[in-house]
């Protein structure tokens, strides 16, 4: 328990470690008003950023170039597009790709002509070029074909594509891959530390995929508008609305989320404080009716997502046939002091997880001036760091009782060591193996935290024996090799929710819950997993258009209330209209 | 070529990791190569110029403590580079130091001692103040002097020839490093005997080099990066298709 206050009948405390760091509770999360795509608009929002067009040369199946300049009250930024033929053979989610049919950066600054020259020279490369130091994100997306031959052949002939089409698959392009902080020579994220418009994390790459979004809608218009002069129609603005980026995912993002424990702590900490600000509020009527009208449009989001995925179609059904009772809950409760706290309780003792996470989701939802502020919280500069003078008995302490959840495995089973985790020769994909019948067990990455944690608490054990009295570099002199890992305990221990609770080894353990964790702080929605280890998500799906953004005035509340967006019922009007 | 220092970095990490570091060394070794890159003082120079001992060196020859008491320390590095063997007795010094206030480490034998400003840097923003010098072999006999003020990832540089000799002039590949917990050790020349500055790196040249390594880009030599990138590969696996069929996707994604 971390900071407990009493408001009404019950202490409100942020949630233990062991109840928020399970991977089976964080692979339960849903994107919430703190997540970046959502923190993202709010600030564009807020500032007036302006978008427009500062070059659109496709040719009429759609190729070509495209840059949209970004305007903030601190800085310029260009959106760079290139768009080509793919032939289907190349067209493949995978990292290991080659090619694909858009590829784009986001630039710091202005783009003249010797700069677009370096990139159409190596941004459609990827991976193989050498990129320009001011490029913030690189890029790359495909086509989802059905929806795009759909929505050119509606269009073209005069009416609206149909809505269900985009329910089914939300998005004309997924991104495979998004880019940032120094990778094949783009700018370090320590540059964008003082940079007001993108220091917080990600936000630069989710600015990129926004602007794919508007390019996705003005590119399918432009080719229908090639095929069909006099006939074709511009997309209706509902439609526009409902339109995201896809983006597909593999293992690639499990390293991450292990790796940068201190980031994930912060993520962490922002989403449980905003949970227990909200739970600490007395609930005004106000208020119950909008967690109410929030409730019902996340039924009817989850009732109209679609997967093919078995045991996602089975959570996001259980998740519908909860939803009425949460909302006859609510509809029959007294509106006493601690009706959040009573409702949470409620919905713990007698919810799947992911219902729990959505109510979580939605009371923060209701308190926007008393959480937004985290958004700004969500960075941190990592580095994991040693106390060499700590006494080695201290730190065993600390291990037992901070890492129990390490130290309680038994991995002398097969089972708790089936796994491991490797990098590809085929573009340092990252992939797992089973131990003992696939071979590459000994270039093994160290992402399983817990058999570390364990092994050296075994090793430090028994030198204490030796030497009750021993610091820990005393120690680390004698065993070198347990450095890293003491360095990462030491460092930790002082934080709450860093360390994901779970073995990475076991054969139980499923990949889909550390996908899903950091997509659901991306603010990624329709979660559709393709395996257990390969997910297929939708951002910006609902999202305020470029054009909504460059209109004067707008109210703010309205416009920062997407989440969990809904089919169209009757899209078109305005469009055929005009 | 140009690089970013996160692909320095992480390239480093995984070329040490490919040479048999353990991951705890690799990442130290890597940060010490990317930040003296990163300042314009040829970090990837000093590993190339080092890399091919640092391959030959016996991984489990590991540093050993000659003597300490409570303020002193000496450590035989074994002739390894400082990237594996001086990170855990620069914490033994820091770790004398917060206790008494002030500790002197000296390494023996050890090479590459260039590369240890980058953990030097890494204790003063840990609130030390630090200074290291050593001693180059060659004529003229030059001596390195690097001081960092406590939580200052900037140290202050200078080269000197030496001109008077000692007679006891044996081999020194040792460096010796001064730390203290609340006292400036910043090197100041005010020595009576005859010296030639060389070079000397302030702290705003050193800032204006970083920040130029961040907006531009940091220039690498394209032979040494093949090389890390060869090493580095030694970490990866061949694929099969059985490895491929459970990484992700299928191949074509034509829906």
């Amino acid at each position: 328990m971390l900071d407990v206050t009493t408001h009404g009948a019950t202490p409100v405390a942020l949630r233990p470690a062991d109840e928020a760091m399970t991977l089976e509770r964080l692979g339960s999360l849903h994107a919430s008003r703190l997540s970046f795509v959502r923190s993202l608009v709010r600030q564009m929002a807020r500032q007036r950023w302006q978008v427009s067009c500062a070059r659109f040369d496709l040719d009429a199946a759609g190729h070509g170039v495209a840059i949209y300049r970004l305007q903030t009250p601190q800085g310029r930024y260009h959106g760079v597009i290139f768009s080509q033929h793919l032939e289907p053979e190349q067209r493949s989610d995978r990292v290991i790709a080659q090619a694909w049919d858009v590829t784009f950066g986001l630039v710091e600054g202005d783009v003249d002509e010797g700069l677009l020259e370096q990139m159409a020279a190596n941004v459609p490369l990827q991976e193989a070029g050498r990129q320009h130091p001011r490029l913030l994100v690189l890029s790359r997306a495909n086509r989802s074909l059905r929806n795009f031959a759909h929505f050119v052949d509606a269009l073209s002939s005069g009416r609206q594509p149909d809505p269900g089409q985009i329910t089914r698959v939300g998005y004309l392009y997924r991104t495979t891959a998004v880019y940032g902080n120094g990778k094949f020579g783009i700018a370090d994220f320590v540059r964008l530390q003082n940079n007001a418009d993108f220091h917080r994390p990600f936000s630069a790459q989710m600015m990129a995929v926004y602007l794919l979004r508007h390019f996705s809608i003005q590119q399918v218009e432009h080719i229908a508008c090639h095929q069909a002069p006099g006939d074709a129609v511009p997309l209706a603005s509902e439609l526009r609305r409902y339109l995201g980026i896809g983006n597909s995912t593999g293992l690639g993002m499990a390293p991450f989320l292990i790796n940068h424990p201190q980031l994930v702590q912060q993520w962490v900490t922002c989403r449980e404080s905003a949970l227990m600000t909200a739970l600490r509020q007395a609930p005004d009527e106000n208020r119950r009716q909008r967690l109410l009208v929030l409730t019902r449009r996340a039924m009817r989001h989850f009732k109209q997502t679609v997967t093919e995925d078995t045991e996602q179609g089975v959570r996001n059904a259980q998740t519908v046939a909860a939803l009425p009772q949460v909302i006859a809950w609510l509809e029959e409760m007294p509106l006493e002091d601690d009706l959040w706290q009573q409702l949470t309780a409620w919905s713990a003792r007698t919810l799947p997880f992911e219902t729990q996470e959505l109510i979580h989701t939605l009371l923060i939802e209701l308190y926007p001036e008393r959480v937004d502020y985290l958004e700004d919280q969500m960075g941190v500069i990592e580095r994991l760091e040693m106390t060499p003078d700590m006494p080695l008995v201290r730190l065993k302490q600390l291990i037992e009782t901070r890492y129990d959840w390490a130290l309680n495995e038994d991995f002398k089973t097969p089972e708790a060591r089936y796994w491991f985790w490797y990098r590809s020769v085929e573009k340092e994909e990252p992939r797992l193996g089973v131990r003992d019948q696939e071979p590459g067990a000994e270039k093994e990455l160290h992402l399983a935290i817990a058999p570390r944690v364990q092994h050296t608490h075994g090793v430090l054990s028994e030198f204490l024996e030796a030497n009750p009295r021993a610091l820990v570099v005393e120690f680390l002199i004698a065993h070198p090799r347990h450095k890293d890992i003491v360095r990462r305990i030491q460092t930790m221990v002082d934080t709450a929710y860093g360390e994901i609770r779970a073995n990475l080894w076991h054969r139980d353990m499923k990949p889909m819950h550390l996908l899903r964790t950091k997509l659901s702080f991306f603010g990624a929605s329709r979660f559709d997993p393709k395996s257990d280890r390969w997910v297929r998500i939708t951002l910006f799906q609902g999202a305020p258009l470029v054009e909504e953004l460059n209109a004067e005035s707008h109210d703010l509340q309205d416009f920062d209330d997407w989440s969990f967006p809904l089919e169209p019922e009757s899209p078109g009007e305005t469009a055929m209209a005009r | 070529m140009k690089a970013s220092y996160n692909e320095l970095q992480g390239l480093c990490l995984k070329a040490f990791i490919g040479m048999g570091f353990e991951e705890g060394d690799a990442a130290d070794a890597a940060d010490m190569v990317a930040w003296m890159q990163c300042f314009g003082l040829g970090g990837l120079a000093a590993l190339s110029r080092g890399l091919d001992f640092l391959l030959e060196d016996d991984p489990d020859d590991l540093p050993s403590v000659l003597y300490q008491d409570g303020d002193l320390a000496v450590i035989d590095g074994h002739g390894q580079s400082v990237l594996r063997s001086s990170t855990l007795s620069l914490e033994l010094g820091f770790a004398k130091a917060r206790a008494r206030g002030l500790a002197v480490i000296k390494v023996r034998h050890c090479h590459n001692r260039q590369l240890i400003m980058g953990y030097l840097a890494r204790l003063a923003g840990r609130g030390m103040n630090v200074t290291a010098f050593w001693r180059n072999a060659q004529q003229p006999l030059t001596e390195q002097v690097v001081g960092f003020r406590a939580n200052s990832a900037v140290p202050e540089i200078r080269v000197y020839a030496v001109q008077e000799i000692p007679e006891e002039n044996e081999p020194n590949n040792a460096i010796t490093i001064v730390m203290a917990n609340h006292v400036d050790l910043l090197p100041a020349m005010r020595s009576d005997y005859r010296y030639d500055l060389l070079a000397h790196h302030d702290e705003s040249t050193l800032l204006a080099s970083r920040h130029q390594s961040l907006t531009e880009g940091i220039e690498v030599d394209e032979t040494v990066w093949a090389r890390l990138k060869h090493l580095a590969s030694r970490m990866l696996v061949e694929a099969t298709d059985a490895s491929r069929e459970g990484a992700g996707a299928s191949y074509q994604d034509n829906d």
